[in-house]
């Protein structure tokens, strides 16, 4: 009997414990799903309570007639396709041929790959700007896609290098006996297998260009060529104060986001796990 | 010339010499490899075509900060930046030329083995055929590879070569001024030479360690925490509570960073006057969260808890389930209770499993540019700010960015990543050494 009791405690305490977990989780999201419906500008200007303000969808007719928030969309979407489809090709085809291929230097390349990995993106930024500017690519997308692909080769090409290593050559060898070239080997035999991988690199890559904000500055000048995070920051700087706005953006953005995050969680969590050390 | 060679490997030096005089000479005069050998000569010659071009580039990179009043026309002036790019791009080209020149010699010799073995030249028209076989490894990798050149090496040797000039404002920013190479002027001011910068730094890197440790470990604690009662708690809503859980990792961080800066700013700022509302504050009391140097500290750590924690729990529970439950049958059986298995079994084989990921996650925080950015700006400013730019929050990376961006201060700019670079390499060398692939040396 005491011991039922002190169960019921127990759980009592734990649910009470997760409710407050996660109201304060909560707190922030339900505030701008509010704020995005609420009449006004400014955050200080909401009520406490969400959704004590009225419901009002001027934010977002705002937002799709007055701004450039489609173009932005555009714009990023491009940027994300483009990163993703071109990282995918010149990750894959690199990682297949130091899997497969024996060269002069193969080792030393390897290791320039990982010692380059280490090296966060931003130490580069001055002479990427540079760069850029010397391509005459400023204030394009493409330039900004470059920028991306680069950064994300010498990781990828690791990742999917030892995922390939461990596809059995046998199969290689016995499409070679077949007749076909390396070419067919590669896109018929190696990547259908390395689907998986592919895959996983596919989102990670797509997801990236999305919220990053450093590379756009750097890259992109005007309004029109902006990108999300850009945009949506925009509304919300020392000069402007259009937090509401900002918010019904943010929900536009998010929601796709948490919706393209469950779909592919999966995917996302076995690679947490894969990072780890399997022994 | 037209003398065959021994077949007993004794002729490994001719064919050595011959491929170091010109590139590909050895495949054409000693291998009468005439396909192979035209191709690599062809290279010899169109690098041969740029060397003036180089020269010049290199004469260039040296001399940066040449005077060039001389020159009326100011389009016609060469800006110092773009004439530094130049020279390390004409470096790499070197590099590459250098590494093709290596392999040709290679090739040569690998040639004459094959020569010694099968007694015969090897057949030109198999060196035609085996084109498309043997041009792909080279078709494959030259994207990934110019890429990674002109992208990420040039600019990391570009970044590095930029702490050694003066390259700031308002006297060395092209196109109205020019830059020169200076030594170690920039290292010796921020290690000590210049007060007002080198104080600046301490305290900067001293928060980023702080923030680094303080970020990974409450997450971490927090993540491992929420994943124990969740997966320990007998509750039917439990998939409920984990899916609300898992929403701040799912947001964008730039968006949920810049949601909670709004709220949480100033005296008007929404969690301020919740406070007030339900008591906690008095009517005219107000929490500094952001304005305050040590509050907004504070604040950037609970923050990045509340984004941070989900990834962790994921991660820890998936670790916990993975652990074989036999061993919680045998030691169940054994008389262990609830604490001690997870003490002496969970505990251990969780930590020692996510190890790596928390030096990664240690890494990844050191340079977590997102949430200070986004959260404080670096604000509150201390009164060093207005010369070194460092406000009370901002970590080594934000730094670098506003370095960067708002003053256009290149020169410590370079020197600060550089710095982050000198102190990462160990964490990320430790965790390669824990791949698979280094561990079964694949490599």
């Amino acid at each position: 009997m005491k011991g039922t009791r002190k169960h019921i405690v127990l759980t009592t305490i734990l649910v009470i414990f997760l409710i407050l977990i996660s109201l304060i989780v909560l707190y922030p999201i339900v505030f701008v799903v509010s704020a995005a419906f609420a009449p006004g500008n400014t955050a200080t200007g909401l009520s406490i309570i969400p959704f004590a303000d009225g419901f009002t969808l001027d934010h977002f007719t705002y937002l799709f007639n007055e701004t450039n928030f489609t173009l932005w969309f555009q714009n990023t979407l491009i940027i994300a396709i483009c990163t993703s489809a071109l990282s995918v090709i010149v990750c894959s085809l690199a990682a297949y041929i130091f899997s497969r291929f024996k060269f002069t230097l193969k080792k030393t390349m390897l290791m320039a790959l990982l010692v380059l990995q280490i090296f966060p993106s931003f130490v580069g930024m001055i002479a990427i700007y540079v760069i850029i500017n010397r391509m005459h690519a400023y204030d394009q997308l493409w330039g900004l896609v470059l920028v991306y692909v680069a950064g994300n080769v010498p990781y990828n090409t690791w990742l999917v290098k030892s995922y390939l290593d461990t596809i059995p050559k046998s199969l290689d060898e016995a499409a070679r006996i077949d007749g076909a070239n390396h070419f067919t080997i590669f896109s018929r035999v190696v990547l259908p297998i390395a689907k998986p991988i592919l895959i996983f690199l596919a989102i990670t890559t797509f997801t990236g260009p999305w919220m990053d904000w450093i590379f756009p500055k750097l890259v992109l000048g005007s309004n029109e060529k902006q990108t999300l995070a850009l945009g949506l920051f925009s509304f919300v700087t020392d000069r402007k104060d259009q937090f509401t706005t900002f918010a019904a953006g943010a929900l536009l953005v998010a929601v796709p986001f948490i919706f393209f995050f469950v779909i592919t969680q999966k995917q996302q969590t076995e690679s947490l796990g894969a990072a780890a050390v399997k022994e | 010339m037209g003398t065959s060679l021994a077949t007993d490997g004794s002729d490994r030096k001719k064919v050595l010499y011959t491929s170091l005089i010109f590139m590909g000479l050895g495949h054409i005069v000693r291998l009468k490899e005439w396909v192979k050998g035209i191709f690599f000569a062809l290279i010899e010659v169109i690098f041969i075509c740029f060397i003036p071009l180089i020269c010049t580039k290199l004469y260039d990179l040296v001399n940066i900060g040449v005077d060039q009043s001389s020159i009326t026309d100011a389009s016609q002036r060469k800006m110092s930046t773009f004439m530094m790019i130049d020279g390390f791009v004409a470096i790499a080209f070197i590099a590459i030329f250098a590494v093709i020149y290596y392999i040709s010699v290679k090739s040569a010799l690998h040639s004459y083995e094959d020569y010694c073995v099968n007694g015969q030249y090897a057949d030109n028209r198999d060196a035609l055929r085996g084109i498309s076989g043997k041009a792909f490894p080279i078709v494959g990798l030259t994207p990934a590879l110019a890429l990674i050149i002109f992208f990420v090496i040039v600019p990391l040797v570009f970044a590095a070569a930029s702490g050694f000039t003066n390259w700031s404002n308002p006297d060395h920013i092209p196109p109205g001024g020019s830059v020169n190479w200076v030594g170690l002027e920039n290292y010796i001011d921020m290690f000590g030479g210049n007060a007002t910068w080198a104080s600046s730094f301490g305290r900067i890197a001293i928060w980023t360690l702080i923030w680094g440790a303080c970020a990974t470990g409450t997450s971490y604690f927090a993540g491992m925490v929420m994943a124990v009662i969740l997966n320990e708690a007998k509750i039917k809503i439990k998939p409920l509570f984990r899916a609300i859980f898992i929403l701040p990792y799912a947001i964008p961080s730039i968006l949920s960073m810049m949601v909670w800066k709004n709220l949480l700013n100033g005296s008007a700022g929404t969690v301020n006057r919740t406070l007030r509302a339900i008591g906690i504050l008095g009517e005219t009391q107000s929490i500094g969260w952001l304005s305050d140097s040590t509050m907004a500290k504070f604040t950037c750590i609970l923050i990045n808890l509340w984004q941070g924690f989900p990834y962790f729990m994921m991660l820890i529970a998936g670790q916990m389930t993975a652990i074989s439950a036999d061993i919680f049958e045998a030691a169940a059986i054994d008389g262990a209770n609830k604490v001690q298995i997870f003490k002496s079994i969970t505990l251990p084989m969780v930590l020692y499993q996510t190890i790596p990921l928390i030096i990664m996650s240690f890494t990844f925080n050191i340079n977590n540019f997102g949430v200070i950015f986004f959260l404080t700006g670096g604000a509150p400013n201390v009164t060093s700010t207005t010369t070194t730019k460092a406000g009370a929050t901002d970590i080594i990376v934000t730094w670098i960015y506003k370095l960067t961006m708002d003053d256009m201060n290149y020169k410590y700019a370079s020197v600060l990543a550089m710095v982050v670079f000198v102190v990462l390499t160990p964490f990320a060398i430790f965790n390669f050494k824990n791949t698979k692939s280094f561990k079964e040396g694949e490599l």
